[in-house]
Parts: structure tokens; C-alpha cells; sequence
């Protein structure tokens, strides 16, 4: 295997050097790229972003990989072994760092730096995109995963006006929901990275320094902190709040009870307004804030989608890379992409006060650029940009049975999230 | 003594002759002995190396056996796999049984419900599961109809009972494959020598006595068959559960297959992944090693006799 | 008295039976109303239920306009896949099957158990255990992403059952028979084509039904080692079940279901009666 990659990495470089800027213009750009991407509004903004690809010259041949992420990485793992990797495919977090071993990736940083584009970058988003110091890897788009979703009808219901700011009210808020008459005021999908990311948010909000501290560096102590109890205890209140009939389903089956106010509150990535959109809901059916943040000023969970460019020697997909990257980095090209998922851009430059944008996804970009200023930007556990897998996994095995047992408490909850994180280590 | 002498005994000319035939048996039968062997020793390899997201060189020992065996996920897993495994053979062989009985009283339209029983065989799990997972969710499913017909205390949660969501499993799995069972089973009553019957009833012996004494021992051959297939059922089920249950609520319905499926392609730990896949390999091994052990002596003693 | 107590006993006997095909039969049956529904209706319902409207744009929906990931030709050029990939290796297993466990059961020779057990414990070898010496081989051989890849491992794997299936049944071909052929100067092949084939119809017929319910049902397989529009009906399930960026579609869903598992279905209903019959005469011995 290794002999392979250093062979093909070789061939790579010499064909890099052999053919510049001239030779490269004649052919024509061709792009294979994988991803999951094959249905909804992730589906809408590939094909729209192959649209453009295809207006600037190009070969689009995109192969989406349905079914479960794990598909999609065994596709690509049977690719890379198979020596004849797609010259792009979705990959996030630091998987770029983990993956970006096993075959050689193209170095970016000459493209980068013509775009001007390590500036505008949040410095924690750009670091997982640099393994080894150098660009292999481009962010597409970003989400916020401890955005809150509150149902304009259930505002209403529970007469109430105020949206919550930290923890304390969010629960006073979802107690008057309660006896409102809604069965749950929490509305959830019971998927494990469902469990995961109500968990970040709660730890997130109570303190992002232990957050940062527990789920991102492991560190030992900070993982038995009292700040990891209270986020037990908080995640447990939220659990009750929630209809346990939902199994393993998807979040988006209770989007219709949502938005009739039959559920009131929904902590979710900012996907979900695409997925409410696309579902025929209006915009004005559903308020978008910031989660709960207890010390009262912004926290931003990061989930952010990228794509890694593998090393090809044919120079029409060496010339597809090069056109893909500076799409990806385009504005113009991030806002089309953003405005159709709604997440928002990378670029922290992107003016977000046209039409197409909403206010939520306004109200994020503006949280992004603050909680970056103070440090509270934090990467999510639960859509693995904190931590490899198989970290992940174990931990998130703690959370979701957690979530699903009532028995356990936040005291074992603590311990045996440590040990999971010692087990995997 | 075996109808033809041992090819290595003639003389090599006639070997020569014999070439195309001993291309199709050899060539076939080497690769698919081959990929069987091949395949399980690279898999015992790849669990003492440090590999991770793919193959990779060097030796850990037992580290990836230690690391697996530690972890919650195997250890619900292997006591899931008791319970599902106990519980599914014997549903199904007992269900296939009655289903075969009761299908052997010479009843009208039998050729329309043995293809009812049947059927759940042609569908794939991930279907199975996907179904299954709707009609059992209280939420959309069963439950559900019941409230709306107007039981409205009617509990039907086992989908999101962590104690009982390995139960539905088993109910999903009895579904799709007593049927195969309940074949097996009448095609074994259909062979019973009917003159054995027959002198039971003129003896005066009851239906059910002739049911135990007679024709169920003969059936005892076809049990085991059927239970060692039921069982490597049950140890391999993956698609089934994936559908279903994702091996939810939380991680209670974890099986061994999702384990090694987990490691190996989730969690990006190939050397774990195959570690797991070893042990449960090895949980294989001691169901099968008894069967065929009790299968060589059979055949030795049918030899003798 | 008598004739009471049997009439009683009949109308038990038949009740348990259709109550249990009834529940036999309820999860298709909900499949069938759900496909026959629209997705609003299923929304505010429940799973279960009578169609209002009856929604058969869902079938032509399912079967060429609705789009999979990114491909808007419904689950028709999926199908054509499976059965591309289905046919030719459910065939070469089922042949191959049939000369191995011919020769394994009628010609010994040195090592034939060897070789016969060995095959057979690959019916034991848990899938995720071979995904990736898959991937190895198909590289070596530059069979990635064709059907003709997809053919080749379902060949070989599949053998272990054929080879079961045909040598288990093959041993009850009376010695007597062989002798006399042998003695006739009739080989290898002329025996075969003569004496077993003509002799082999039950024990085909199951082990086609077997094969081709297993390969067109195969998942994991399917969507690792093909690429978009080439990959099995089974991955294009899956793509519908899991398309988890939109309000589940379970009405075109279902249909897609009934279509998908049409081809098995049918095999099962027409070869149900040769299957126990070949079953018993094969694999039970």
C-alpha cells in the first residue's frame, strides 16, 4: 500500500511540474467527485454548484453514494486501495487529517493564496483543513448545531414572547409549554447524532471553556469537571421533554407537529430551515436564535462540510481541481450554495444583507464573527469535527444511551464517558 | 468403496487425457476454497496488526482483542446475541413445526399458505426492517392504529423499550424465516413411512400420540439442520437490525455483526473491526464444531450399518 | 359424535392457520396501502391505512420520474442492474454448483472432502468480513466499479451454497447407476449431461431460487463496489429510505418496495412448491 501511494504520489508531482499553466488550458477540466449528497436541498446545491462547473468548461461527473455515511466511506476507502481515488470527495473534520494519510492529497496552497482566502477563514476551521500545514481540503459551507428552533404557534400557545437566552430559561420556557398543553415541548429525531448534539449544545451553553477542554482535547480532569454532571443533568431535563416514541428516525418526521405548535422547541443544525422550506413551511412559521449560552454571550458550535482533493495524474482532473477549488472558494458560488442548504458561508466576508438570505441564517453569520472575536467558536462532537470516529462513536455510544435510560445517572454518565474516552484513546 | 479409484492412481496418460476434467472440477471448486480460506486468514491477520483506516503492517499482540472485549458495545452485544439467538431459534422452529402440522392435516388451499409462509424469504432485510420498523414504531404504527380505533391505553412500545427492543428483533426475524423452517418440516412429516402410521392407528393410538411417538422423532434430523441454519442466521444478522433498529434505543440492541461493521468502517479501526469479526467467528466455530462432529459420527455409524 | 368432534377440530385447525397467515400477510398488505397513498396522507395519519384518494401516480412515480440521488429516472435503471448482475451469476453459480457437487459426490477422489468442507464453511463467513479482501481483489483483477466485478464475487461466494445444495442431493444417485455408465465407457461429462442432469431439475430449482433471491436482495456489495447509475435496485431502496434531508416520501417509497421486490416475489410464488420439494430431496440430508 504504502509503496503505491509513494509511487503514485511521485507520478503526481512529476506530472504537476511537467505540465504548467499552457499545457493545462487545453484540456478540459473534468471533475469525479463523491459524496452523500443525493437528495433535498444537499442534492439542489451540488447539482447547482456541477451547474456552474459545467458554464466555466467543465466534465461534471459527480457520483452521489446513497444510503449511510458509512457507504460513502467504504466507497471511498475501496477507491483509494483500489489506486484510483475521485479526484474530489466529501470528507470533514479530522478525518481530513486521518485520511489525508493513507494516499496523497493535492497541495492547495498555491490556489489559496491567489484567493486570498486563509484571511476571511475562521483559524479553527482552517486548521482541520491543513493537515501537515498545507491545504488539501476546502470548507464548502458552515452550520451552526446549537441553533434553536422555536415554533411561532407554541410561542403563542404558551403565551409567552420572550425567546430563552441561557439554559434556566429555555427550561422555564419549555415548563410553561408543558402545561400548556403540549405533550413535548422538546421536538427531536432519536438518531445518535441527534443525542450527541442536544449533549454539545448542553455543555457548549454552560461553559464552551470545558467543552473545549473535554470534548476537543480530552483533557482528564476537565472530562469529570462539575461542568460535565451539569451538562448530564441538563440533557436529561431536555430527554423528558422529548417524544420517546420517535426510535431511530429522522428529526424532520415531526417537522409538521412543530410547526403546528404541537411541539414546541427544536435544537438542530441550521439545516433543518432548508429541510422546513423544502417541506412547503414559510419562514414565518418558525423563529430562529442562538442556543442557550449561560455566561450570555455567544456560542457557536461549528459543523462545517469540506471537501479533500486526492492526487490524480491525468491532467484534465488535475485541471478539474484547480477549477473546483476556486469555485469553492468563490463568494459568489458559497452564497448560491448557502443560500439553497441554509447554512452560511465560510467566508466571514460574505455581506449576508441581500435578498435570498434569511434572518436566521443572518443572525448566524453575525454570531459566527462575534464568538470568534471572544474564543467561544467550538468544533461539534456530534458531526465528528471535534474528533476521529472511532473517538466520536464512543463517546456519542455514552450520550445516546444515556439519552435512552433513564436509569443512568449524570454521575455514571461522567464516569463512563471518561472511560470510553480512555477505551478509545 | 467409492465408485472410482483415485485419479493419482492411473497412469499419467491417462491423466493427460482427463485434463478438461479435472480443469472444471480443480478450478472452480480451488477458488471458491481459496477466497474461503484467503479471506479468513487475512481477517485473522488484519486483528493483530495496528491497522486502522486501511490494511497496515505490524504487530500489537492481543491489543485489539483487549480493546474490543473492553467495551460496552461487544459485551451487550455477546449477551443480545444469547438472548436473540436462544430466543429466535426456538420461536422459529417451534412456530415452523406447528405451521407444518397443522399445514399436514390435509387441509384445502395449502398451496396458498405455504406460499404465504413462505414469501417473506423473497424479500430482502433491509425491507424487512424499513417495514417492520413502521409498524412497530408507537408513534405511526401498530399502536397507533390501535388508539385511533379507540384503545386508547394500548401500549405496543417495544421498538423503544431498551429491555424489550431485542424481542422485536426476534418477532421480525421469526416472521421472515420460520418459513423456512415450517418447508423443512413438511417436507420431513410428507417422507414419514406411512405403514408406521398406519399400524399406530390400528393399534387404537390417539393423533397426538402418533404426533409424539411416531412421526416427531423421526423429524429430529431436520431439526438439527434447521436450528444450525437458524442459528448461523442469527449470528450473521446485520441487515435486519440496521434497518430496524439501528441497533437502538441507545446501544441496546447491539449483535456482533454491527460491532465488526462498526469498527471496521465506522469508527475507522480495521484492526478491531477484524478482532471482533474473529471472536465471532469463533462463536460460529462453537456451534458448528458440534454439529459436525455429530454429523461425522452419524454418517460413520449409517457407513457401518 | 363423532363427525362433530373432527368438524370442531378441522374449523380450529383452519382458524389458527389463516390468523396466522393474516398476520403473515399484514406487513405486505400495508406496504401495498402505503404505496397506493399520498405522502400528506401518511403525514397525518398513521402507517396503517386506507387510501382516501387512490395515489397510482406513486408506481410511475417510483418506476421513471422520481429522482435518486441526482438521477431523475426513477428505480427503472436500477432494476435493469440487478438483473444484469442477477442473472448471469445466479446461472454460472448454479452450473458450477452442479459440476462440483457432481464431482465431489459421484467421482471421489483424493482429498474431495477436503476441498468440499472447505467450501462450504463459506456460507459461514460473516459479509463485513470480506468487504475489503473484496476491494483487493477486484483491484488486482481492474474489475472496480463494473457489474462484471459485482458477477464474479457473487460467482464464487455463491458456489458454497450451490456446491452444498447439488453434492448433498447428488449423493442419493444410486452407485449402481455410475457403474453401469462407467462400465459403458461413458466420462466424466457423458455422465453428467446424461445420467445426473436429466436426474438434477428439483435440486436446480432451488438453488436457482436461492441464488437469485440472495444476489438481487444484496445490499452492501451493490453500493461499495459500483458507481451511480450502476449500482442495484437495493442501494436505490436504500437511497429513498435514508434521504434523511427531506419529509420521508413513504408513499413513492413503498411503491419503489413492491416493484423492487416484485422479481423475487414472483419467484418464490411459481417456485414455492419445486422449492420444498427440491429442499428436502437436497439439504436436509
Amino acid at each position: 500500500m504504502s509503496n503505491i501511494s509513494r509511487r503514485a504520489a511521485m507520478a503526481g508531482t512529476a506530472a504537476a511540474l511537467a505540465a504548467p499553466g499552457a499545457l493545462r488550458a487545453q484540456v478540459k477540466p473534468r471533475l469525479t467527485a463523491i459524496s452523500q449528497w443525493s437528495a433535498g436541498s444537499d442534492g439542489a446545491a451540488i447539482t447547482a454548484l456541477g451547474k456552474k462547473f459545467e458554464e466555466r468548461g467543465g466534465v461534471w461527473q459527480h457520483s452521489p453514494v446513497p444510503g449511510f455515511t458509512t457507504d460513502m466511506m467504504n466507497k471511498l476507502r475501496a477507491q483509494i486501495m483500489a489506486g484510483d481515488p475521485p479526484s474530489c470527495s466529501q470528507l470533514k473534520g479530522p478525518e481530513i487529517a486521518a485520511w489525508s494519510k493513507i494516499a496523497p492529497t493535492v497541495n492547495l496552497d498555491a490556489t489559496v493564496a491567489a484567493a486570498g482566502y486563509e484571511k476571511v477563514v475562521a483559524p479553527d476551521l482552517a486548521k482541520l483543513h491543513k493537515p501537515g500545514g498545507k491545504w488539501a481540503a476546502l470548507p464548502l459551507q458552515v452550520y451552526r448545531t446549537n441553533t434553536l428552533f422555536v415554533s411561532k404557534r407554541a410561542l403563542d400557545r404558551a403565551k409567552a414572547d420572550k425567546l430563552p437566552t441561557t439554559w434556566a430559561e429555555f427550561n422555564a420556557l419549555a415548563e410553561k409549554m408543558k402545561s400548556a398543553g403540549m405533550a413535548y415541548p422538546v421536538s427531536n429525531g432519536g438518531s445518535r447524532a441527534d443525542d450527541g448534539q442536544k449533549f454539545e449544545a448542553c455543555l457548549a451553553g454552560i461553559s464552551p471553556t470545558a467543552y473545549r477542554a473535554a470534548c476537543m482535547n480530552l483533557d482528564e480532569k476537565a472530562l469529570k469537571g462539575p461542568e460535565m454532571k451539569a451538562a448530564f443533568t441538563q440533557l436529561r431535563k431536555l430527554a423528558d421533554w422529548m417524544d420517546p416514541n420517535t426510535a431511530a428516525q429522522s428529526y424532520a418526521i415531526h417537522l409538521p407537529k412543530f410547526v403546528a405548535g404541537e411541539m414546541g422547541m427544536m435544537i438542530q443544525g441550521g439545516w433543518a430551515q432548508g429541510v422546513l422550506l423544502n417541506a412547503g413551511f414559510k419562514l414565518d412559521d418558525f423563529i430562529i436564535a442562538p442556543g442557550p449560552s449561560d455566561n450570555a454571550k455567544p456560542v457557536f458550535i461549528l459543523n462545517a462540510d469540506a471537501f479533500i482533493f486526492w492526487q490524480r495524474k491525468e491532467a484534465d482532473l488535475q485541471a478539474g481541481q484547480k477549477l473546483m477549488a476556486e469555485l469553492v472558494m468563490d463568494p459568489a458560488i458559497q452564497t448560491m450554495y448557502s443560500q439553497i442548504t441554509g447554512s452560511i458561508p465560510v467566508r466571514t466576508d460574505v455581506d449576508l444583507s441581500g435578498a435570498g438570505w434569511s434572518d436566521g441564517q443572518r443572525e448566524a453569520a453575525r454570531t459566527l464573527k462575534e464568538a470568534v472575536a471572544i474564543n467561544q467558536v467550538v468544533l461539534s462532537l456530534a458531526h465528528n469535527m471535534a474528533q476521529e470516529n472511532g473517538m466520536t462513536a464512543a463517546m456519542i455510544d455514552v450520550i445516546t444511551e444515556y439519552v435512552k435510560n433513564r436509569s443512568i445517572t449524570p454521575d455514571q454518565a461522567v464516569a463512563r464517558l471518561s472511560e470510553a474516552v480512555e477505551g478509545a484513546r | 468403496m467409492s465408485p472410482a479409484a483415485p485419479a493419482a492412481a492411473r497412469p499419467p496418460f491417462a491423466s493427460l487425457k482427463r485434463l478438461p476434467e479435472f480443469l472444471v472440477i480443480w478450478v472452480p471448486l480451488l477458488i471458491s476454497a481459496g477466497h474461503v480460506v484467503t479471506f479468513a486468514l487475512w481477517t485473522t491477520w488484519m486483528s493483530f496488526t495496528p491497522s486502522t483506516l486501511v490494511p497496515a503492517d505490524g504487530f500489537v499482540g492481543l491489543r485489539n482483542y483487549n480493546a474490543v472485549l473492553a467495551t460496552r458495545n461487544w459485551k451487550i452485544a455477546f449477551d443480545n446475541l444469547l438472548l436473540f439467538g436462544s430466543g429466535f431459534v426456538v420461536l422459529s422452529l417451534s412456530a415452523g413445526l406447528i405451521l407444518a402440522i397443522l399445514l399436514d392435516q390435509r387441509i384445502r388451499g395449502e398451496n396458498v399458505l405455504r406460499s404465504i409462509f413462505l414469501y417473506p424469504l423473497a424479500v430482502s432485510f433491509v425491507v424487512t426492517g424499513t417495514v417492520w420498523s413502521w409498524l412497530l414504531n408507537p408513534g405511526i404504527g401498530i399502536q397507533k392504529l390501535v388508539n385511533d380505533l379507540g384503545w386508547t391505553s394500548f401500549r405496543f412500545d417495544w421498538l423503544i423499550d431498551r429491555d424489550m427492543a431485542i424481542w422485536t428483533i426476534v418477532i421480525t426475524a421469526v416472521w421472515q424465516s420460520c418459513g423456512f423452517a415450517m418447508a423443512l418440516f413438511l417436507a420431513g412429516l410428507r417422507s414419514v413411512d406411512g405403514d408406521l402410521v398406519k399400524a399406530a392407528q390400528i393399534d387404537g393410538t390417539g393423533p397426538v400420540r402418533i404426533y409424539r411417538r411416531v412421526i416427531l422423532p423421526t423429524l429430529w434430523p431436520i431439526t438439527i439442520t434447521v436450528a444450525v441454519i437458524q442459528l448461523q442466521f442469527a449470528i450473521t444478522t446485520f441487515d435486519l437490525v440496521r434497518a430496524l433498529t439501528g441497533g437502538g434505543p441507545g446501544i441496546a440492541t447491539q449483535l456482533p455483526a454491527l460491532v465488526v461493521y462498526d469498527f471496521m468502517f465506522q469508527r475507522g479501526n480495521l484492526g478491531r473491526g477484524a478482532a471482533a469479526a474473529v471472536l465471532m467467528l469463533l462463536v460460529l466455530l462453537a456451534v458448528l464444531l458440534p454439529h459436525w462432529t455429530w454429523r461425522a459420527i452419524q454418517n460413520r455409524r449409517a457407513a457401518r450399518g | 359424535m363423532a363427525d362433530t368432534s373432527i368438524n370442531i377440530r378441522r374449523i380450529i385447525v383452519y382458524g389458527i392457520v389463516w390468523v396466522v397467515a393474516a398476520a403473515w400477510l399484514f406487513p405486505l398488505v400495508v406496504v401495498i396501502l402505503n404505496s397506493l397513498r399520498t405522502a400528506e396522507e401518511i403525514a397525518q395519519t398513521s402507517m396503517i391505512g386506507w387510501p382516501r384518494v387512490w395515489a397510482w401516480g406513486n408506481y410511475t412515480q417510483a418506476w421513471d420520474t422520481y429522482c435518486i440521488a441526482q438521477t431523475c429516472s426513477g428505480i427503472r435503471p436500477y432494476m435493469l442492474n440487478s438483473a444484469l448482475v442477477t442473472i448471469p451469476a445466479t446461472l454460472i453459480s448454479t452450473l458450477l454448483g452442479a459440476v462440483a457437487g457432481y464431482a465431489v459426490s459421484l467421482w471421489r477422489f483424493r482429498g474431495d472432502s477436503w476441498i468440499y468442507g472447505i467450501v462450504t464453511i463459506g456460507i459461514f463467513l460473516p459479509q463485513q468480513m470480506r468487504l475489503l479482501p473484496w476491494t483487493l481483489v477486484l483491484r488486482d483483477l481492474g474489475l472496480t466499479n463494473t457489474l462484471a466485478g459485482l458477477v464474479m464475487i457473487h460467482t464464487i461466494q455463491g458456489m458454497s451454497f450451490t456446491t452444498l445444495f447439488c453434492r448433498n442431493y447428488y449423493v442419493s444417485i444410486p452407485a449402481d447407476l455410475m457403474k453401469a455408465a462407467k462400465i459403458d465407457g461413458a466420462g466424466f461429462f457423458r455422465i453428467f449431461w446424461r445420467i445426473v442432469l436429466p436426474l438434477s431439475p428439483p435440486i436446480l430449482i432451488v438453488t436457482v431460487i436461492w441464488q437469485f433471491t440472495h444476489i438481487w436482495n444484496e445490499f452492501l456489495y451493490g453500493v461499495t463496489f459500483t458507481t451511480g447509475t450502476q449500482q442495484p435496485v437495493t442501494a436505490a431502496l436504500i437511497a429513498l429510505a435514508t434521504s434523511v434531508a427531506d419529509v420521508p416520501q413513504h408513499g413513492i417509497q413503498s411503491a419503489a418496495v413492491v416493484v423492487a421486490a416484485l422479481p423475487t416475489l414472483l419467484v418464490y410464488l411459481f417456485g414455492g412448491r419445486y422449492f420444498v420439494r427440491g429442499l428436502t430431496a437436497g439439504a436436509v440430508k
